[in-house]
C-alpha cells in the first residue's frame, strides 16, 4: 500500500518536471500499462491467455470515441460508460470462448478480435471504416469543469484510472474469488472437483479483464483524438502479450513496467530503423530464455535475496 | 435411509459396459470399500458417483435425493469430497493453502471479489484442522508439490476432510506408495476412520488395504457386484475367490 502511494505521488509529480513531449508520451505509457494489466488478470492469474486483448480495447476505443462525438457526454463518463459496456458485451464473449480451453480459448478469442477488425471496417455509420473516427473531442463536464482538457489534467485522469485499477485489481486478486483463480491456473479439475463452478469464474475474469482494456481503449480514444482500427488489430493484441510477459506475468505491476518499456524501446528504436520490430523480437527473446519472471519477478526476486 | 444410495447403475460405451446395474447402498457411519481386479469398473463407478461422467441407465440418490443429473461440482456442494487416484493438487501452493482452498469450496461467500478476511479465516481454522487430523502440520508452509508422494496423498484426503463431507469418496489412497509409505498411510487412514465421524467410500485393489480399513466390502466384477458384506463373509466368497484367481475371466 505504501509502494502505490509512493509511485503515485511520483508519478503525480512528473508534469511539473517533464517537457510536453515526454508528458505525451507518459500519458501513452499509462494507457497502454493498464491495458496490459488487464491482459494480466486473466492471462497471469487464472492462466486464460488471449490473443484477442485488442478486442477490448478497440470495442472501449470506437464506444468511447462515439459517445463524445454525438452526444455531450463528459470525458470520465464516457470512459467509465465504455469500459462497463465492454465488460459486459465480453461476459457473452467470455461464454463462447470458455467453452474451450488452453490454446483453443486462446484461438477463440482472437478470433472474436478479428471478427469485430472486420465488423470496424463495414460498419461506417459507427466506426467510420478505414478512416477511423477522427476529432474526437474532450467533453467537458458540467458547471464549465475542463480540466481533463488539457496536456497534463489528462495526464491526471489517465493516473487516477490506473491507479483506481490497481487497487481494484490488487484487491481481487488477494481475495477469495482471486484465490480460486490461482486454484484454476494450477489445477482446474481439482478446482472443479472441490466444487467450484470453474466455468463462472473464469467467465467473470473474462468479463473484468475486458472491461478494464475498454476502459484503457476509451481513454486512448480522446487522449489521440481518433480511433482506427489498428487498434482492434491481432497486431496490438501480441504487443499487449509481450508487454505482459516481459514486465512479468501474474503480478499486475510488472505489466504496466512492460508496457512503459515497450512503448520507451519503440520510440527509441524507431529513431534509428524502421525495422525496430526486429530489434525488439530479440529482445523479447531474450527476456523468455533469461528473465522468464519479467523485469518485476527479477526485482522481486532480487529484493528477497537482499532481505533473506 | 441410506446416505448413498445406487440403483442399477449403468454405464455403456458403445459395446462396452463399464459399470452393469450396480446396486449399493453405504450407510451414515460406514466405511465401505469397492474392490475389485484391475478393469472390474470401480474407478468407472467413482466417475458416476462423483457425476464426473453420467450414468447411461440407473440412479445416484444422496441423502436420499437424486442427483443423477447434477454436475459434478453440485453434487460436491451437497457433500460429496473425493480424492483422486493420480494424486491432484495445487503444487505451487503450500500445503496450508492447499487444504484452504477446499476448505473455502464450502463457504457460501467463496466467490467473495473484494475483502473477505472472514472467509479466508474460517477456511484456515478448517484447514488447519484437517492437516492436523492426518498428522500433516508440520509440512502446512511447504509447496505441495515438493513433499513426498505419500505426504501427497495424504494432503489430498486432508483437503476432502477439510470440506467437511459427509461423503468421502477416495480412489486407491495408497496408489503408487512404497511398502513403507502404505504402513503409514493406512497406520494414519485406520486412526482417522476409527473416530467414527465419517462416512468412507473407498475403492482400492490392494487387498491388505482394503481389509484393515473397511468395515464393509462390494466386491465388483467386469461391472457388475458378486460380493456384498463384511470383511470376513467376503473373504469366504466363492465366487470372489474364483475372480482374484482368475476363474470366472475363462467362461
Amino acid at each position: 500500500m505504501r509502494m502505490i502511494l509512493a509511485a503515485t505521488a511520483i508519478l503525480a509529480l512528473l508534469p511539473f518536471g517533464l517537457p510536453p513531449y515526454a508528458m505525451t508520451l507518459l500519458t501513452e505509457a499509462l494507457i497502454l500499462g493498464l491495458f496490459a494489466m488487464s491482459l494480466d488478470l486473466m492471462a497471469g492469474y487464472a492462466r486464460l491467455i488471449s490473443f484477442g486483448h485488442a478486442a477490448a480495447y478497440g470495442f472501449g476505443a470506437y464506444a468511447c470515441g462515439n459517445f463524445l462525438l454525438h452526444t455531450s457526454m463528459p470525458v470520465p463518463v464516457a470512459v467509465l460508460l465504455a469500459g462497463v459496456l465492454g465488460g459486459i458485451v465480453a461476459i457473452g464473449v467470455g461464454w463462447i470462448c470458455t467453452q474451450a480451453t488452453g490454446v483453443s480459448f486462446s484461438m477463440l478469442t482472437l478470433a472474436y478480435g478479428q471478427l469485430l477488425y472486420a465488423v470496424a471496417f463495414k460498419w461506417t455509420s459507427v466506426t467510420g471504416a478505414s478512416d477511423g473516427l477522427a476529432g474526437i473531442p474532450r467533453n467537458p463536464g458540467p458547471f464549465g469543469v475542463t480540466w481533463w482538457s488539457s496536456k497534463s489534467g489528462f495526464y491526471y485522469l489517465t493516473l487516477a484510472c490506473l491507479v483506481g485499477a490497481f487497487v481494484f485489481s490488487q484487491a481481487l486478486v488477494r481475495s477469495p474469488f482471486g484465490a480460486v483463480l490461482r486454484g484454476i491456473r494450477e489445477n482446474e479439475a481439482k478446482t472443479l472437483a472441490l466444487g467450484f463452478n470453474t466455468r463462472r469464474y473464469k467467465i467473470a475474469i473474462v468479463a473484468i479483464s475486458y472491461g478494464l482494456a475498454g476502459v484503457a481503449g476509451a481513454l486512448y480514444a480522446p487522449f489521440a483524438g481518433f480511433a482506427n482500427t489498428e487498434l482492434l488489430f491481432w497486431l496490438l493484441s501480441g504487443q499487449v502479450l509481450i508487454m505482459v510477459i516481459v514486465g512479468g506475468t501474474g503480478t499486475l505491476i510488472g505489466p504496466i513496467l512492460g508496457a512503459a518499456f515497450f512503448l520507451y524501446v519503440q520510440q527509441k528504436l524507431s529513431t534509428y530503423t524502421d525495422s525496430w520490430a526486429l530489434f525488439f523480437g530479440v529482445i523479447f527473446i531474450v527476456f523468455v530464455l533469461f528473465l522468464p519472471e519479467g523485469i518485476w519477478g527479477f526485482v522481486q526476486q532480487r529484493f528477497k535475496r537482499r532481505v533473506a | 435411509m441410506a446416505l448413498l444410495e445406487l440403483d442399477g447403475l449403468t454405464k455403456r460405451y458403445g459395446g462396452i459396459v463399464a459399470v452393469d446395474r450396480v446396486t449399493m447402498r453405504v450407510e451414515a457411519g460406514e466405511v465401505r470399500a469397492v474392490i475389485g481386479p484391475n478393469g472390474a469398473g470401480k474407478t468407472s463407478l467413482f466417475h458416476l458417483i462423483t457425476g464426473v461422467v453420467k450414468a447411461t441407465e440407473g440412479q445416484v440418490r444422496f441423502a436420499g435425493e437424486d442427483v443423477s443429473s447434477l454436475p459434478a461440482h453440485a453434487r460436491c456442494q451437497l457433500g460429496m469430497s473425493r480424492t483422486f487416484q493420480i494424486t491432484s493438487l495445487f503444487p505451487e501452493m503450500s500445503a496450508r493453502d492447499n487444504t484452504r482452498l477446499a476448505a473455502q469450496a464450502r463457504d457460501a461467500r467463496r466467490w467473495l471479489p473484494l475483502g473477505g478476511r472472514a472467509v479466508f479465516d474460517g477456511a484456515a481454522k478448517r484447514g488447519d484442522a484437517a492437516l492436523e487430523r492426518l498428522g500433516l502440520t508440520h509440512i502446512a508452509e511447504r509447496p505441495a508439490g515438493l513433499l513426498s508422494h505419500g505426504d501427497q496423498r495424504l494432503l489430498e484426503v486432508a483437503m476432502a476432510l477439510a470440506q467437511q463431507p459427509r461423503l468421502l469418496l477416495l480412489d486407491e489412497p495408497t496408489q503408487g506408495l512404497s511398502v513403507e509409505e502404505t504402513a503409514q498411510a493406512m497406520e494414519v487412514l485406520s486412526t482417522l476412520f476409527a473416530a467414527g465421524d465419517l462416512t468412507v467410500l473407498l475403492v482400492e485393489h490392494d487387498m491388505e488395504v482394503v481389509f484393515r480399513l473397511a468395515q464393509k466390502i462390494t466386491v465388483l466384477h467386469r461391472g457388475a457386484t458378486i460380493a456384498d458384506g463384511d470383511p470376513d463373509a467376503v473373504r469366504a466368497d466363492a465366487n470372489v475367490q474364483s475372480a482374484y484367481l482368475g476363474g470366472l475371466d475363462e467362461c
